[in-house]
């Protein structure tokens, strides 16, 4: 563990140091990253010109659970890189023999390998927003709630993580790219509103099947101070658990049907 | 002490589809699979004592690679037993990469834009090598591979042999007891690929290294190992010391000889008789081949002097490559 620390302390200087080296490259990658998140919050805003409320859900809660999606979710980005890229450049260009030839796990090789740097500006937005958020809406946060808080950002960042590297180890089978990241990447958008304006049916697949509600509305209902589903924020550790611990059976299955390409 | 490399009947199937061609098939390959399976490498048995150069030979395709790379843990094997230095590759992965180094001549190991020091020091934390080991090998390395020039540039900077110098210091830094070749010396210049072989050598008989190459360049086999195993549709085709081989596949002496000026040229048909041949090599070099079994060299350069005025004479042993390719096409059977 204190080895993989290190480690990954090293990886991180020396990509950033690689990175910070072409310097148009990260400020144009940067700008862009802002201007998405900026453009997001927008149309919260744009939507609540129009409307007072949604279900029951003011300007500021809604924004609330805007900015608690996208804060996990920013430093899934970070580390995400890699797994949009796993099928052509670790499958099919075959760089994951030089991963296996190294006495590290490869799950942290493939994760740290690069790391989207700008995406940490969505985590810093996101906190800021929620800043905003809890003095608007007047809530009286104690030490104990800015544990939990950390904890769940923590549980968003494992969920999600879970359900892409689940997604990403079906390359190790299927040797074509596989159309099935684009769909659930649009998924997450569905966790930036409450879940309670889905039908049954999809909110059932955000809880159990691709668990996005976990990483965003259950936690955000019990911060607003919203008690109806105080049992799934409860929940939101083991849901978290459970699926990484599953996603990385998928992944190390996949590693042991990697049948390396060319000679 | 137990082999450090002990191959028992080792497997490797692929399995695939076969495509179909052109648009239509393109639409029938969504629904309909022909499954074939191929299998890389058949039964393979072998085993490499410590310290030994072994050099590993066959065609394009034949398995070699996919033997390299289900000993270094990259494959899993369909079938059969490999242990290597004490562990199971695949299953003991990161106790086993710990204590190998793996070169491939095709690709770097090296972390593409960051300068080569910089790539050395991540694998010393890799690695776990103490300050102590190296900050010495390190010196070792720029002294012998000459990578001082060129240990601040970044690693896609280099050419093809400096690359490869600095792969090399690479896999060897944690002074692993085994080592792995995936054609080192391929596309490299003369000089380039003497210095690597003198440093392999080096290793070999200083750390008693193990090493296994794979290798077109049959020159590399005949400077480095002793043993050649040679590996031909997936199936071990010869395994033994590599003068055995010649010894048991050679079948021509070859007889190269200086004309002494252009009016000899002109006799030369008196000395090819039935099983010599001669061929030109320039204006008054010229080589006669004939089969061990039928003539004595003795008996051949006797015919020649006596017969053409001739300035000098060499005997040489039928080229590798002739006898491998030998050993290629009637599948080890001409003994």
């Amino acid at each position: 563990m204190k080895r993989h620390l290190r480690l990954f302390a090293l990886y991180f200087a020396q990509y950033t140091k690689v990175r910070l080296a072409y310097k148009g490259d990260f400020l144009i990658a940067f700008f862009s990253s802002m201007v998405a998140t900026v453009l997001g919050f927008g149309f919260v805003w744009v939507l609540f010109s129009k409307i007072p409320k949604l279900q029951g859900w003011s300007f500021y809660e809604i924004l609330f659970l805007y900015a608690f999606s996208i804060t996990p979710l920013g430093l899934f980005n970070v580390v995400s890189w890699n797994l949009y890229e796993f099928g052509e450049q670790y499958i099919i260009q075959a760089k994951f023999d030089r991963v296996l030839l190294r006495p590290v796990s490869t799950l942290f090789q493939v994760l740290f390998e690069r790391f989207r740097l700008e995406s940490f500006q969505e985590v810093v937005t996101g906190l800021g927003v929620i800043y905003i958020c809890i003095i608007k809406l007047n809530l009286k946060w104690h030490v104990s709630d800015a544990m939990w808080f950390a904890v769940m950002v923590v549980c968003g960042f494992l969920i999600y993580l879970s359900v892409f590297l689940s997604l990403t180890a079906v390359s190790f089978w299927f040797e074509d790219r596989v159309g099935i990241v684009p769909p659930v990447f649009n998924m997450l958008t569905f966790g930036r509103y409450p879940l309670t304006i889905y039908n049954d049916f999809i909110q059932f697949m955000l809880s159990w099947i691709v668990p996005f509600g976990f990483a965003s509305f259950y936690p955000t209902t019990h911060f607003l101070g919203r008690q109806s589903f105080r049992t799934y924020f409860y929940l939101t550790p083991l849901v978290a658990i459970a699926f990484f611990t599953l996603a990385v059976a998928v992944w190390n299955r996949g590693v042991l049907n990697y049948s390396s390409t060319g000679s | 002490m137990p082999p450090i490399i002990d191959v028992k009947d080792l497997c490797k199937d692929f399995r695939t589809f076969r495509r179909r061609e052109g648009v239509w098939g393109a639409v029938q390959n969504l629904f309909v699979r022909d499954r074939i399976t191929v299998r890389a490498v058949d039964r393979v048995s072998f085993s490499i004592e410590r310290g030994e150069m072994v050099g590993y030979i066959g065609a394009n395709g034949a398995g070699k690679s996919t033997t390299i790379k289900m000993l270094t843990g990259i494959l899993v094997p369909t079938s059969g037993r490999i242990i290597a230095n004490g562990f199971v590759p695949y299953r003991d992965r990161r106790k086993y990469t710990k204590e190998l180094g793996v070169v491939f001549g095709q690709r770097t190991q090296l972390w593409w834009d960051i300068a080569v020091v910089e790539s050395f020091k991540l694998l010393k934390e890799i690695y776990e090598i103490s300050d102590h080991d190296y900050r010495q090998r390190l010196g070792v390395f720029s002294e012998i591979l000459s990578v001082k020039d060129y240990l601040y540039t970044p690693v896609r900077k280099l050419s093809l042999g400096e690359r490869m110098r600095c792969d090399l210091a690479a896999a060897l830094l944690h002074n692993p007891p085994l080592l792995f070749l995936d054609e080192p010396t391929i596309g490299l210049d003369v000089v380039a690929k003497d210095h690597i072989r003198e440093f392999l050598k080096e290793v070999n008989r200083v750390s008693r290294t193990t090493v296994l190459l794979t290798t077109h360049d049959l020159s590399d086999i005949e400077e480095l190992c002793s043993r050649i195993i040679i590996i031909d549709r997936g199936k071990t085709l010869f395994d033994g010391q590599l003068a055995d081989m010649k010894a048991r596949h050679a079948r021509y002496n070859q007889v190269k000889f200086l004309l002494k000026d252009r009016s000899q040229v002109g006799r030369l048909g008196e000395v090819t008789n039935d099983g010599v041949s001669c061929n030109r090599l320039d204006e008054l070099t010229y080589v006669m081949r004939f089969d061990r079994a039928k003539h004595s060299t003795a008996e051949v350069i006797r015919s020649l002097v006596n017969r053409l005025e001739v300035k000098d004479i060499f005997v040489e042993e039928e080229p590798i490559e002739e006898i491998v390719k030998r050993i290629y096409i009637t599948g080890g059977l001409s003994a």
